[in-house]
């Protein structure tokens, strides 16, 4: 178990290393500096070339990637905005509990009913209820997210006031008015999500409950909600990892749902950053995205490897 | 084989509806909000502010904050009219038109309690100009020399070269502040928390990156009475649909860029109010290349000005939030020549006859319109699709090329194009765009390779002119020869629109473009 969480840890911070350097190369390629956005469309040309100057942005780009990763490796400095002037890892700290919070919630939701869903399809098999959940799942990988999103702000928000159309109350100040603040765009983020996990758990539980080991269990007469426990644990395997990407995944999903519901996130700030040319919050978060990717699939090897211990050993 | 639990599926499904139905209790219904205002007026905006300091203010949407917080010697008013502010009077101007002179109002005193004096004025104004400091919006105020200070009330700008527009640019671009202030607090403290620093109605109290930025009444703000609010919290909302239903849902009482299409909807709806007026600078056209063909003719240029049907445009393509002009004049403004609009006139006829004239025949009678594929001010696609159709009626034929803001800036400004979309936002006054766009050396003189000496002329004219009816003959004179030489090809002027909710008092869309809450009130 240790050997392969220290194979996969170092494949992590590898996989690390290169997505910053891509990542850097990538966002120097964006046309035009982000000095057009802070001084302006009738910037002159000289003024935008000082700018590039005082900002480092005429130096060869792999001394400026040297520096930004100096910064990061050696004093965790994500760096500071060109265009707001603002320290990236003040940003980051303010924007991305938020993120987080949205996300957990979300996948905290869509794995327990994705859970629930499929495994009652699986065992009740061309039911109402797999026929139910088989629509639903349907549906949430059919539906697209900004237009539920829109569809449910209007409906909810704007014709009956049971949910604010966007931002998130703070904890601090009202709980409950968080709670509901919460709730569309977690949904929404979820929805998604929830239907893959659940075709996923019901695809995976009747393969296993098909095999000739569980037709065994039922002979020897073991009670059905044992042979059902001994089941999932073999058909959460792929569940796992599947749910590991996604909560990598939610956080580029969240981007689009921050947006149309206003939600002051860190993935919001990502698509502000790449509208404004702002380099350094766009590495930072994408970084920050990264980091957690790489976590999450991490945390999804380390769970598989102690559902199935024969992960865990070298082929 | 499946396991066989349907005994239980009864039980299941009771649980399943008993979790349901408690978490859509009617408590939980009832948990209504309240609206967020009592003195607070939140106005939902698109764009995102990058800084709070007037001379570094890109965006004429978030100058809503540096226009709160600060003032100037004189400002335009809503209607577009040129009115003290700071000053008693608008300013005597000496004969060689280099000298404006300014009498300061006694009774206006600092967000932070220090007396306005004619010591800070110079202070602010020699600060933006100072190529040191590097205001973005410094370039505007380049031909002022130094200010000299007369009494604590009294001060006199000088000019090195007359420029009478440069009036027109103050409160937009910049603000007084306090002598001293800027090596107190710094760059950062201007930028990011300009507490105390203007003599406006609106104290900055917060700026929550990406979600908004909060000012609190001003207690002792000189205009006696006003504002009427007690907070302004101006909230970044930039998805339309989600800043619309901020709006409907009480959650923000104006909204700034609606979008035209939902414009006239809106305008019907309960509890909303809507209007829009007609900008003096909100340039809405088609930049041109005339260095390259087939745009380095004129006669070419001529008959694609002939073949728009300007009317068409404004009324259809923006529902009426643009104002159908040929000429770079709003057909409401004081400044704009009928002569020289109707000699532009919609006549497939006149741009036939002036296409058979061009050296662009047939398959050569061709060009490239670039288009950015985000909205900036104003969508510019469906214009685009328009102008395509138009032009073909007259066998010229236009390839639509779609492309990313960032990538289709750059690429005009450095002249790597042939025809492009834009809209763009001047300070209110004739001559700014026609400067930058049709004279050497100014950002869009690579855009547009256009160089007239007799524009150049009678710019320089108009710049010593502050008799308006004199002033209106230079501008007719200027308009009749863009016309004659169409370096651009214009649409019109777009408006500035607003939509608020009708609990919302005496506010009025701004000819300037941006929000004016000075005199509104919250009920």
């Amino acid at each position: 178990m240790a050997a392969l969480f220290l194979r996969r840890a170092g494949l992590s911070l590898l996989s690390l290393l290169l997505v910053s350097l891509v990542l850097f190369v990538l966002t120097r390629s964006i046309p035009d500096s982000p000095a057009r956005i802070v001084l302006g469309e009738d910037a002159t040309a000289a003024a935008m070339a000082q700018f590039d100057r005082d900002h480092g942005l005429d130096r060869p780009i792999l001394v400026q990637y040297g520096r930004w990763l100096e910064g990061i490796v050696l004093h965790g400095d994500l760096g500071t905005s060109f265009t707001t002037g603002l320290r990236m890892n003040r940003q980051v700290a303010a924007t991305l509990p938020v993120t987080l919070e949205l996300v957990i919630v979300a996948f905290a939701v869509s794995i327990v009913i994705s859970l629930a869903l499929g495994t009652l399809a699986a065992v009740l098999r061309d039911s109402v209820v797999d026929y139910g959940a088989r629509l639903i799942a349907v549906l949430g990988v059919s539906v697209p997210g900004f237009w539920l999103a829109i569809v449910l702000i209007i409906f909810f928000a704007v014709d009956r006031d049971w949910f604010p159309p966007g931002g998130i109350a703070p904890l601090a100040k009202d709980w409950r008015e968080h709670l509901r603040s919460i709730a569309l765009p977690s949904f929404c983020l979820g929805v998604f999500y929830m239907a893959v996990l659940t075709r996923m758990t019901r695809s995976s539980l009747l393969d296993v409950l098909g095999l000739d080991y569980m037709r065994t269990a039922r002979a020897s007469g073991l009670r059905a909600g044992r042979v059902l426990a001994y089941a999932l644990r073999n058909a959460l395997v792929p569940v796992v990892t599947i749910a590991g990407m996604s909560f990598g995944h939610m956080f580029g999903w969240a981007l689009i749902i921050e947006q149309v519901f206003n939600i002051d996130g860190l993935s919001r700030a990502l698509l502000t950053a790449i509208q404004m040319r702002d380099y350094a919050m766009v590495q930072a978060v994408v970084m920050v995205f990264t980091f957690v990717f790489v976590i999450a699939n991490l945390c999804a090897d380390m769970l598989n490897a102690s559902l199935n211990p024969r992960l865990a050993s070298p082929a | 084989m499946p396991i066989d639990l349907r005994a239980k599926r009864r039980h299941l499904l009771t649980a399943a509806g008993a979790v349901a139905g408690l978490s859509l209790s009617p408590a939980w219904l009832r948990q209504a909000r309240a609206q967020s205002s009592g003195g607070t007026l939140t106005v939902a905006l698109s764009t995102n502010p990058i800084t709070c300091d007037p001379i570094n203010m890109s965006s004429h949407d978030t100058q809503i904050i540096s226009q709160t917080i600060w003032e100037n010697l004189v400002e335009f008013d809503i209607d577009g009219v040129l009115k003290p502010q700071l000053a008693k009077s608008l300013p005597t101007i000496s004969e060689d038109k280099l000298t404006y002179s300014f009498e300061l109002r006694d009774d206006v005193t600092f967000q932070n309690g220090q007396k306005l004096t004619a010591e800070d004025v110079k202070y602010s104004f020699e600060y933006t100009i100072d190529p040191a400091h590097k205001a973005s919006r410094g370039s505007l105020f380049n031909r002022l020399s130094h200010v000299e200070v007369d009494s604590p009330t009294k001060l006199r700008v000088i000019l090195k070269t007359p420029y009478s527009p440069w009036t027109a640019f103050l409160t937009k671009f910049m603000g007084i502040w306090p002598k001293g202030s800027r090596e107190l607090v710094g760059d950062d403290g201007f930028r990011l928390k300009p507490v105390g620093l203007g003599t406006g109605p609106g104290i900055f109290e917060e700026w929550k990156p990406n979600d908004y930025v909060s000012l609190t009444k001003n207690p002792n703000y000189w205009q006696k009475g006003l504002p009427h609010w007690d907070r302004l919290v101006v909230k970044v909302v930039p998805e339309d649909a989600t800043r619309i239903a901020y709006l409907v849902s009480g959650n923000a009482d104006i909204i700034g860029a609606p979008p035209p299409r939902e414009f006239a909807r809106l305008k019907s709806r309960p509890k909303l109010q809507a209007q829009s007026t007609p900008t003096d600078g909100g340039w809405c056209f088609m930049l041109q290349n005339n260095a390259k063909p087939p745009f380095d003719d004129v006669n070419f240029r001529l008959a694609v000005a002939h073949a728009v049907d300007r009317k068409t445009i404004a009324e259809k393509i923006y529902y009426g939030l643009v104002e159908a002009s040929p000429v770079p004049a709003p057909a409401s403004s004081w400044w704009f020549d009928k002569q020289a609009a109707d000699s532009l006139d919609y006549n497939l006829d006149k741009a036939r006859a002036y296409l058979a004239k061009s050296k662009y025949q047939g398959d050569a009678a061709t060009f490239e319109l670039l288009t950015s594929a985000e909205a900036y001010l104003l969508d510019t696609n469906d214009c685009a699709v328009f102008l395509q159709a138009e032009l073909a009626k007259i066998g010229i034929k236009v390839v639509l090329k779609k492309a990313a803001f960032a990538v289709v800036n750059p690429q005009v400004f450095r002249g790597d194009y042939q025809a492009s979309i834009g809209n763009f936002m001047s300070p209110g006054e004739p001559t700014y765009m026609i400067t930058v766009s049709c004279t050497p050396n100014q950002f869009l003189s690579k855009a547009t390779n256009f160089d007239s000496p007799k524009v150049a002329e009678l710019l320089k004219v108009a710049f010593a002119e502050e008799d308006r009816a004199k002033l209106k003959t230079v501008h007719a004179e200027l308009q009749r020869e863009l016309a004659a030489q169409s370096p651009l090809t214009w649409f019109g002027f777009f408006a500035s629109a607003n939509v608020w909710r009708d609990r919302v008092k005496g506010f009025k869309p701004s000819k300037g473009l941006t929000i004016n809450v000075r005199n509104v009130s919250v009920e």
